[in-house]
């Protein structure tokens, strides 16, 4: 039978030949098998590391951070529905409950949530780097700097983690199968060792800000990140020392205006005074930012949005609520004569509001001009040269030499028009970095970890939600309403970790 | 592997076997020779096979239903023919047999898997269905016409869009994320296209196989049933040809639709909002009465009556050597919304030529184009146009003073608006959303069959379709809200081009050695598939009127792409069938599966099964009775596979476009998006079966039951993972899922006389249970929805709504949710003990509140028929099965920013003025209202249980004398979707289910969910069919 060999052996060559008919790979993208293997690969992945930042700083950091504080509140439309979970972090009302395991709490705040998040993504992602980069052979400049680029967005996202939660998960290396996803939490302790330990190895690994690409991360930046981080633990030696060598590398100055110190839509970035500032770029490429937007009282005429920023091609109305609205006590807080003041806070009329003034303050310095509607390119200043003085300035106070504090704290006054402080004692030069720290960083982000690192949430978050309750008013409430009956009820220094990933692991 | 390779190989190299086709058996000399008819018609009937008892005798009647058979007058004679009942007669010369479409007779011809069986000798469970019984429902899917006719298989319109939202569902079958629908299979050829595309008219017959035993020889496609179609072949015979057409009128009835405020009820509850709150009331609400007779109806106004027609010629002819059949037809459907049109034109041309009396070869080759323009109809808030559509205030205008539609409809903040709407009607009119697919099927086979007995088939499959789909959303139309108009224009274009290669090499070979018969059969196949597309998006035109690519002053990077998707699937399947004096029947099957899908340490996948089957009528201890013409039991168990896991879901992906800017340059960004799993597989599912047949009064009355119990194992899920992973989720096979159930089918011929009524009824209920999911994972939270160990699949997860806060002490009495609690706010039930209501996590009140799968469904249909009238009416139905109501978020949103359903009339507004305890108070904005309208709850659950009187028709035949041109006539009008019997209250389709993908919304753990789709339509036609 002829016909039955030649279909035995038709047989016999396509079973040999399965295992290639069978393997079908990805076209349209790689796998990571074959990732991670060249220079250019972890070029691509360091930059990818730092894309969850947009979306951090552009719309839950501030939420956290200046919201839940005593610089800004909303203004609230009851024309709209609440934005309750935005709401809560002002009103010191985010809704917390305990976790599963015993002495941790969750909460099921979004922002909360989403931050988390992303600053997770921002470190897998290095890890994905530092796992892999050493296996292959290039360069070593560049690879140092690349390994120093997640280094310290490992440490950056896990010091925001540390302050924002008091305690998170520590993952150092990737997760590559599902159960390896959730890891134990680490103390606070544990998470400042960790963000100590990257932050210097960035230090030593990434090239200064003369030699670096303007916009990415910079020894002076990791520099500032530890300073940062010995403040916070009070390490006011070491604090001392690090910003001492930023200051003494002269790679940074103070631009003498303050109204220049920021970003516009389309330049001044990554200038003289800045140390770390989160990119955005204008335009159709999904780059942008419009935090400002969003920090916009409403409802909002067109014009009106354009006495702001000034005109854009397709300028439009505006509704939900503001967010971020400076309060008359932050107004209050900038001394006669304070140039920050007129460069920090403008005023916009709202026609179509129901709050009787009508008239709201509003974040002028990241209002800049722009060619479209809610799409900006604003830099979000993280650190600022300014900081590293004030920081200096703190650290020398507190490592008792107030004279040459106060040296530091008069840089930052005079530049902005005002004498030199009158404080002298030790603890007075304390209260003017303290209040100097408000104005002259005003808006990004600052204000809450300097209440919750120096043990003021009471002190400063009761009287601010007294003053609320007893004049909704003046807090931009119409007459009529106020904030809800359990504002100003939660005062923990820590966030609730979130209930959505609660769900996912065993460990809280 | 290496041992599995061996073994398929020495199988291979088995001989196998099996039936020979209807066709070998050949023409014998004439010396009996009589008409065969359709009982109820009177219409000859061509290509009944005729064969002589107990003798391998047979032929096929000719075009005129004639035949001639060597037999000597008294031998029995057997005449059957796929969707008829067999008749068992005496022959006598110029007899005239008539055949019965309605009976279904333990004889009929049942198609199965690689090939076909006498129904008596069935073990699995299959259901047949021949296109005789549904050839008048008017629609244009064939998933439509078998709506309520299956025991087990649920099939529902979740959308009235023509050609779309069939969601068909075999004995309950679900995954987690993998796909659920049935594999199809048409001719033998497992198709990848959408089985819509079929125009209805060129089926013959459809079997739907329901347990592993019948679908285990599909392996890793088999876990949610396999529905085989078979199309028309050339009969014997003079050449005949028939037309067919209907042509009909599509609306949508008033009952059924939501009830919303008209203007001066919607003003005026502005005007108590504001009345409530304290505050002034804005000039446009002080009087409501001005809105009488002024309302926008803007949900009506995008609907229409429209016209459907179908048109369907076929020929049938035939030589000595050559059997062909033509089928061209064209349907067009305009849809009852605005701008919908679907169109389809087909042609299928089947040819059989047998060469010698041992080989024979077939070419079947089916073009066909489908049209279809769409506007965006379904979907969520922002989406879809009839869902904005339904909760756009009334008072906003669709047309401008001058009559023409209006642009943008803004209206001042301070009248509490937060939403400005496009005109829903421009948007329906003026978008292009148009699909054009081409779609080429080719099959041909060779057939080799070189002793009696043992036939050798070789076959190669062909399905190409390219595919355009072009869509233009102009500068005056957008479904987006908040956008003003003119927006920026953006256009898409894809194009696409998918081919599905199959190759199948069988050997078959029967055999009977006394009262022993055997079938074997055995076979390699080895099928690719691969899509390959670009899509294009542009935006911001400069002229609406110029829509083309370079006319865009933008293109839109991170949307324009290419994209690859292939897989294949290499396989060895073998089936012994063996029968016993025709009462003791076993079959074994089992088909091995290598496919691409599957991790690399995982890629082969074995499925066997066993069925068996005891005629026990036909035992000597039933003789001598009349009662029960049959009886026989059966009883499967098998194993089968579901691949729908995507392509490539094992490799960890990197996404190479995660780019970054430093300065103002952008930098490219790659990471790892997703993580892989090389141990990857199929889900399995193990299924039992047990059924039993019987037949009494000489089949008067038949009936089956069939109970079946199906364990899921390793489903394929995207289990979440924590994301301080840097992930969201992990692709694996985990859990179990049990399903059982019970159907029963009742057929009945409740009178046989003049007038002859018959009535077929089936029942099922099917049942889940989740008996565990991953290791350290015991529920899956969808947003409305959870999954559980120890509960059914995906149920419906929220508070427990106790009405409202009817005045402080209520209130104070009762656990609140804190800060949110007020008088009339809604009362929420405290499940957890804690003294207060919390929503999120695991310890939170929330609790199982509804479950969206039926307790039981049902069909039913009867046929009437007296002189030359026939009547027939067939509906199904639902019960216990409940919706989420999801359009409530907006339709019930107490801040008055859309229009409201009417019961919003009857809300909380004092403790003198409670209302009804449904909708609670609007004063004090979402920190209150919020809880009632984001936090789900059971107020958003409804009784979706239903019965639908799917079709009546009444038709007239006429039959001329068989020398005139014209042979038969017939002329019949039907309504389908008549009408709804059902208690829902939340739209006007209970049957709809937003449709999504994998374990997301509207995906499989999500189902129930009522987002206002595109409504099904009542038709009323008229149809006429000419034979000549």
């Amino acid at each position: 039978m002829n016909r039955k060999l030649i279909y035995g052996l038709l047989l016999m060559g396509l079973l040999t030949g399965c295992d290639k008919y069978l393997d079908v790979k990805p076209e349209t993208s790689l796998a990571s098998e074959t990732f991670f293997k060249r220079q250019a690969d972890f070029e691509q992945a360091i930059n990818a590391a730092y894309v969850p930042l947009r979306g951090i700083f552009n719309n839950h950091a501030w939420v956290l951070t200046e919201m839940h504080s005593d610089n800004v509140y909303y203004a609230r439309n009851v024309a709209f529905g609440n934005e309750e979970q935005t709401q809560n972090l002002a009103d010191f009302n985010v809704p917390t409950n305990p976790s599963d395991v015993a002495g941790l709490k969750i909460t099921t705040n979004p922002r909360v949530r989403d931050l988390y998040r992303q600053y997770y993504q921002v470190i897998a992602r290095s890890n994905q780097v530092l796992a892999t980069i050493d296996d292959i052979d290039f360069d070593a400049e560049v690879k140092n700097n690349l390994k120093g680029q997640a280094y310290f967005l490992r440490a950056f996202s896990y010091f925001e983690l540390a302050r924002f939660f008091g305690t998170v998960p520590i993952h150092t290396v990737p997760v590559s199968v599902r159960q390896e996803a959730a890891q134990p939490l680490g103390t606070t302790e544990q998470l400042y060792t960790l963000v100590e330990n990257d932050a210097k190895e960035a230090v030593n690994l990434l090239k200064s800000k003369t030699e670096q690409e303007p916009g990415r991360v910079t020894s002076g930046a990791a520099r500032t990140l530890l300073t940062d981080l010995y403040i916070l633990q009070e390490r006011w030696g070491e604090a001392e020392t690090m910003a001492k060598s930023i200051i003494d590398g002269g790679e940074y100055s103070l631009i003498s205006e303050y109204e220049n110190v920021f970003s516009t839509s389309t330049g001044n970035k990554n200038n003289a005074e800045s140390v770390f500032e989160i990119q955005f770029m204008e335009g159709a490429g999904g780059y942008q930012s419009n935090f400002m937007y969003a920090f916009l009282p409403r409802p909002i005429l067109a014009e009106e949005v354009a006495t702001v920023f000034g005109p854009t091609q397709n300028q439009q109305d505006i509704s939900v609520e503001g967010k971020n609205i400076p309060t008359p006590d932050m107004i209050a807080a900038y001394e006669a004569n304070d140039t920050r003041k007129d460069a920090s806070i403008g005023y916009v009329t709202l026609s179509g509001t129901l709050w009787a003034p009508k008239t709201y303050p509003y974040i002028k310095k990241y209002a800049k001009p722009h060619a479209l509607h809610n799409n900006m390119g604003v830099n979000w200043p993280v650190y600022r040269y300014a900081e590293v003085i004030l920081m200096y300035a703190e650290a020398l106070n507190e490592g008792n030499k107030p004279g040459e504090a106060a040296t530091q704290l008069n840089r930052i006054r005079n530049r902005a028009g005002l004498p030199n402080t009158t404080a002298s004692s030790q603890a007075d030069i304390r209260e003017a970095i303290f209040k100097e720290r408000r104005v002259e960083l005003a808006f990004e982000n600052k204000r809450w970890h300097d209440i919750a690192r120096t043990n003021r949430i009471n002190e400063i978050i009761v009287p601010h939600g007294q003053k609320i309750k007893s004049s909704p008013i003046s807090y931009y409430f119409p007459e009529g309403y106020a904030p809800p009956s359990d504002a100003f009820t939660n005062l923990e220094r820590y966030f609730g970790l979130p209930a959505d990933e609660a769900l996912l692991t065993p460990y809280f | 592997m290496q041992k599995k390779r061996a073994a398929f190989f020495s199988q291979a190299a088995f001989i196998w076997l099996v039936s020979c086709m209807m066709y070998f058996n050949g023409y014998a000399q004439s010396s009996i020779s009589g008409l065969v008819i359709d009982a109820s018609t009177g219409s000859p009937l061509s290509g009944v096979s005729v064969s002589l008892k107990g003798a391998s005798t047979a032929t096929l009647t000719d075009e005129g239903g004639r035949f001639s058979i060597s037999a000597t007058p008294g031998a029995t004679l057997v005449f059957s023919f796929v969707g008829y009942g067999t008749q068992e007669l005496p022959a006598a010369e110029n007899m005239t047999v008539s055949l019965d479409v309605d009976s279904k007779g333990m004889d009929e011809v049942v198609i199965i898997g690689y090939g076909s069986q006498i129904r008596r000798e069935v073990t699995g469970a299959v259901q047949t269905i021949g296109a005789a019984e549904f050839k008048d429902i008017p629609v244009s899917q064939m998933t439509q016409k078998l709506q309520g006719r299956m025991a087990g298989v649920q099939i529902n319109q979740t959308t009235g869009k023509p050609g779309q939202g069939m969601s068909v569902r075999i004995r309950g079958q679900l995954s987690v994320s993998a796909g659920s629908e049935p594999l199809y299979v048409v001719d033998g050829f497992p198709w990848t296209g959408n089985i819509a595309a079929l125009n209805p008219d060129e089926i013959e017959t459809i079997s739907v196989l329901k347990d592993a035993a019948s679908t285990s020889l599909y392996g890793s496609r088999a876990a949610n049933g396999v529905v085989l179609v078979t199309t028309k072949k050339g009969k014997p015979g003079k050449t005949s040809i028939s037309f067919n057409t209907f042509a009909g009128i599509q609306e949508v009835p008033m009952r059924g639709r939501i009830q919303m405020m008209d203007a001066v009820e919607f003003a005026q509850f502005k005007k108590e909002y504001y009345e409530d709150e304290g505050l002034p009331v804005p000039p446009e609400f002080q009087n409501p009465q001005q809105y009488d007779g002024k309302t926008n109806d803007w949900y009506d106004a995008l609907l229409r009556k429209a016209p459907l027609t179908s048109y369907n010629l076929s020929l049938s002819s035939s030589t000595d050597k050559v059997y062909t059949s033509v089928v061209a037809g064209i349907f067009d459907q305009q849809g009852v919304v605005r701008n919908n049109a679907y169109k389809r034109y087909s042609l299928r041309m089947n040819t059989d030529y047998n060469i010698s009396d041992k080989v024979k070869v077939g070419f079947n080759i089916a073009p066909s184009y489908v049209f279809d323009n769409t506007p965006r109809t379904d979907g969520d808030r922002g989406t879809g146009v009839l869902f904005n559509a339904l909760h756009t205030w009334p008072i906003m205008p669709i047309y401008d003073e001058n009559g023409e539609l209006t642009l943008y409809n803004t209206m001042p903040a301070s009248t509490g608006n937060i939403f400005n709407y496009p005109n829903w009607l421009r948007a329906a009119d003026e978008l292009t959303n148009e699909t054009k697919t081409i779609n080429m099927l080719g099959n041909t086979y060779i057939q080799y069959q070189p002793i009696k007995g043992l036939v050798f088939k070789s076959t190669l499959n062909l399905e190409y379709r390219a595919n355009r789909f072009f869509f233009f959303n102009p500068s005056t139309a957008t479904s987006a809200i908040n956008t003003p108009v003119p927006t920026t224009a953006v256009s898409t274009r894809q194009s696409w081009e998918n081919t599905n290669f199959l190759n199948e090499n069988l050997i078959t070979y029967n055999k009977s050695i006394g009262e022993h018969s055997f079938e074997i059969l055995g076979g390699f196949t080895n099928q690719r598939y691969r899509e390959t597309g670009q899509r294009i998006q542009a935006d911001t035109y400069v002229d609406d009127r110029i829509p083309t690519i370079q006319a865009a002053t933008n293109i839109n990077r991170p949307s324009t792409n290419n994209f690859v998707n292939e897989w294949t699937l290499a396989s060895f399947l073998s089936r012994l069938s063996y029968n016993y004096k025709g009462k003791y029947l076993l079959t074994a099957a089992i088909r091995s599966d290598g496919s691409s899908r599957f991790g690399l340490n995982n890629r082969w996948g074995t499925f066997p099964s066993m069925s068996a089957g005891w005629v026990f009528s036909d035992e000597n201890f039933m003789q001598g009775q009349n009662l029960l013409a049959f009886g026989k039991v059966r009883a499967s168990y098998g194993v089968i596979g579901n691949n729908n896991i995507g392509n490539y879901t094992q490799y960890p992906l990197v996404n190479n476009v995660i780019n970054t800017v430093f300065g103002s340059t952008v930098h490219t960004g790659a990471a790892v998006t997703s993580l892989g799993n090389p141990n990857l597989g199929w889900e399995t599912t193990a299924q039992f079966d047990i059924g039993l047949d019987l037949g009494f009064f000489n089949d008067r009355l038949q009936f089956t039951y069939d109970y079946y119990q199906k364990n899921t194992t390793n489903l394929l899920y995207s289990v979440q993972i924590p994301q301080e992973s840097g992930f969201s989720a992990f692709n694996d096979n985990i859990g179990e899922i049990k399903f059982w159930g019970h159907e029963f089918a009742i057929s009945s011929k409740n009178l046989t006389g003049k007038l002859r009524w018959t009535t077929d009824f089936n029942l099922s209920f099917n049942r889940n249970k989740v008996l565990s999911l991953a290791d350290g994972l015991d529920r899956v939270y969808g947003t409305f929805h959870i999954t559980q160990v120890g509960k059914p699949f995906g149920q419906f997860y929220g508070l427990i709504a106790d009405g409202v806060y009817m005045n402080q002490e209520d209130l104070d009495r009762n656990p609140q949710v804190p800060g949110r609690s007020t008088v009339g706010s809604i009362k929420l039930r405290d499940v957890n003990g804690d003294g207060i209501i919390t929503y999120g996590g695991n310890n939170d009140d929330r609790t199982i509140i509804g479950n969206p799968f039926p307790d039981f469904i049902y069909g039913i249909t009867n046929n009437l028929q007296y002189k030359n009238f026939d009547f027939s009416i067939v509906g199904s139905g639902s019960q216990g099965n409940e919706l989420l109501v999801r359009h409530l978020y907006s339709t019930a949103n107490l801040d008055g920013v859309f229009n409201l359903v009417k019961d919003v009339k009857y809300r909380f507004r004092s403790p003198e003025n409670p209302g009804k305890g449904r909708f609670g108070t609007t004063v004090g904005g979402g920190q209150i209202t919020g809880v009632e309208r984001d936090w789900m709850n059971s107020n958003f659950i409804a009784d979706a249980s239903f019965f639908t009187i799917r079709n009546i028709t009444l038709g007239y035949n006429h039959n001329f004398r068989e020398t005139s041109t014209i042979k038969s006539i017939r002329l019949y009008t039907s309504i389908q979707q008549v009408y709804t019997f059902t208690k829902y209250w939340g739209g006007p389709n209970p049957e709809t289910s937003a449709q999504g993908d994998g374990a997301g919304d509207g995906g499989n753990l999500s189902q129930g969910l009522d987002l206002s789709n595109y409504p099904v339509p009542r038709t009323y036609t008229i149809g006429l069919n000419v034979n000549f």
